[in-house]
């Protein structure tokens, strides 16, 4: 019974520690350039602005906001920074990266490859990034 | 006997209504026709995306089927029904029905599932899939998902004569349609077999059964988008068979839905306790003309693979 109990505690402990080795300091994250110059294939209308905000809302507000700061609802439990989309700064990336981020994911920020399989989503998102722009 | 034609009549007004509004409103809401002058990359969409956002409508499937490759679990919890007020806190501490289940979209429009359900310890085995799906522009105005399982009663073998008396199948049409980007409605005929349903002796000492082997109903629900994450959901079930007795009563049920990237949360009131659907079906006995109405949840968490 004892040696079960000492034995759970150092599996929890490792556990532990093996979680916070996961986390990471800021680092860049640049998209490979033949990412970054690719062509967005939506024009950005009011359909496709439309569609970008309901897929924005289901899959980005709860980490990014409701309005790009970065301050969704989970935002605090993130080890990485969910960037923030109002900024000039964020915004001077290319619609490419945008949608290789979005694709591909990072850490925190999950791949939706798998869960927006259609690249006409994706790109819809991108469109409605541009919006949050102030 | 008045009563279950009272019902009868409901669900054939409510069939007429459905159709009529099938026929009457403009689709033109959601048939956005894709931009000619997108580039290549993007396939022109062409199957109408949410109409319903979970595989859930409180206690029916929706005609939805996730995308190849998603493992989804579904966790369902029925609270007893409210009528004893303060006493089990409406229902909320009274003996509750609960379901745990997985499953999985193994290719495009095919997802097969397993489950077990704490009332009468049914394993349950299903699949569901899309055949066809609702087009923007031309092709079909309305999506049809076949749903199916077969459940096992694992209960102890005293409750049974023979193994087969375990088994029980239901087999679901959803045929759906987004009238609008917010508005979606569904019905869904079903049909339930019980290989071994109980029995009674009659004056001359003969088996007579209470109830027949195979039972058809039918469901209406609909989904009213009320913001981009959360939605209205109403629902109503008939039952169509006649029994000798025990017949079931149908079932009212009305709630709310929260979506998010990877979870569906459905809260609901509705009559249905059983969850696994030919349970429900069959022997339903709380009557919504009591009031006899329960609290009801399903939670789906959804991983891609």
């Amino acid at each position: 019974m004892k040696t079960k109990f000492v034995m759970s505690g150092i599996v929890i402990f490792l556990i532990s520690t093996g979680f916070m080795a996961m986390e990471q300091p800021k680092k860049p994250w640049v998209a490979p350039d033949k990412s970054a110059k690719m062509a967005n294939a939506v024009k950005s209308d009011a359909n496709s602005l439309k569609e970008g905000k309901a897929l924005w809302s289901k899959h980005c507000q709860s980490c990014h906001g409701k309005t790009g700061l970065g301050d969704g609802t989970k935002a605090a439990q993130l080890k990485t920074e969910p960037g923030n989309f109002t900024l000039a700064a964020t915004q001077k990336q290319s619609d490419g990266s945008f949608y290789y981020k979005i694709a591909e994911g990072r850490d925190d920020m999950p791949s939706f490859k798998k869960k927006l399989p259609e690249a006409e989503d994706i790109w819809n998102i991108v469109n409605y990034m541009r919006t949050l722009k102030k | 006997m008045k009563k279950q034609n009272k019902y009868f009549l409901f669900a054939l007004r409510s069939i007429g209504f459905y159709l009529l509004m099938m026929l009457s409103m403009e689709a033109s809401a959601q048939d956005v026709v894709a931009d000619s002058t997108a580039p290549a990359p993007v396939a022109k969409k062409k199957a109408v995306k949410n109409t319903f956002e979970s595989n859930w409508i409180q206690d029916n499937q929706s005609v939805m089927v996730p995308i190849k490759g998603t493992l989804e679990m579904d966790i369902q919890h029925r609270f007893g029904t409210v009528n004893k007020g303060y006493k089990d806190l409406y229902g909320i501490y009274a003996p509750s029905n609960i379901r745990i289940g997985l499953s999985y979209a193994v290719i495009s429009n095919l997802q097969l599932g397993l489950g077990f359900t704490k009332d009468r310890l049914q394993w349950d085995v299903n699949g569901k899939y899309a055949i066809v799906k609702q087009n923007k522009t031309g092709g079909w105005p309305i999506s049809i998902t076949y749903f199916g399982n077969i459940v096992i009663d694992t209960r102890p073998k005293e409750n049974f004569v023979t193994d087969g008396d375990r088994i029980s199948y239901f087999n679901q049409l959803l045929i759906a349609r987004k009238l609008t980007e917010k508005f979606s409605v569904q019905v869904a005929p079903s049909y339930a077999h019980y290989n071994n349903i109980e029995g009674f002796l009659d004056a001359d000492g003969k088996i007579q059964p209470k109830m027949k082997n195979d039972h058809f109903a039918i469901a209406l629900m609909g989904r009213y988008k009320l913001t981009e994450k959360t939605n209205f959901m109403v629902n109503y079930d008939q039952p169509l068979t006649q029994h000798p007795m025990n017949n079931p009563h149908p079932n009212i049920s009305f709630g709310l839905e929260f979506v998010t990237s990877a979870h569906a949360f459905q809260v609901f009131a509705g009559n249905y306790q059983k969850i696994t659907p030919q349970s429900n079906a069959y022997f339903n006995q709380n009557d919504y003309t009591k009031g006899q109405f329960l609290i009801g949840f399903n939670i789906t968490r959804l991983w891609n693979f």
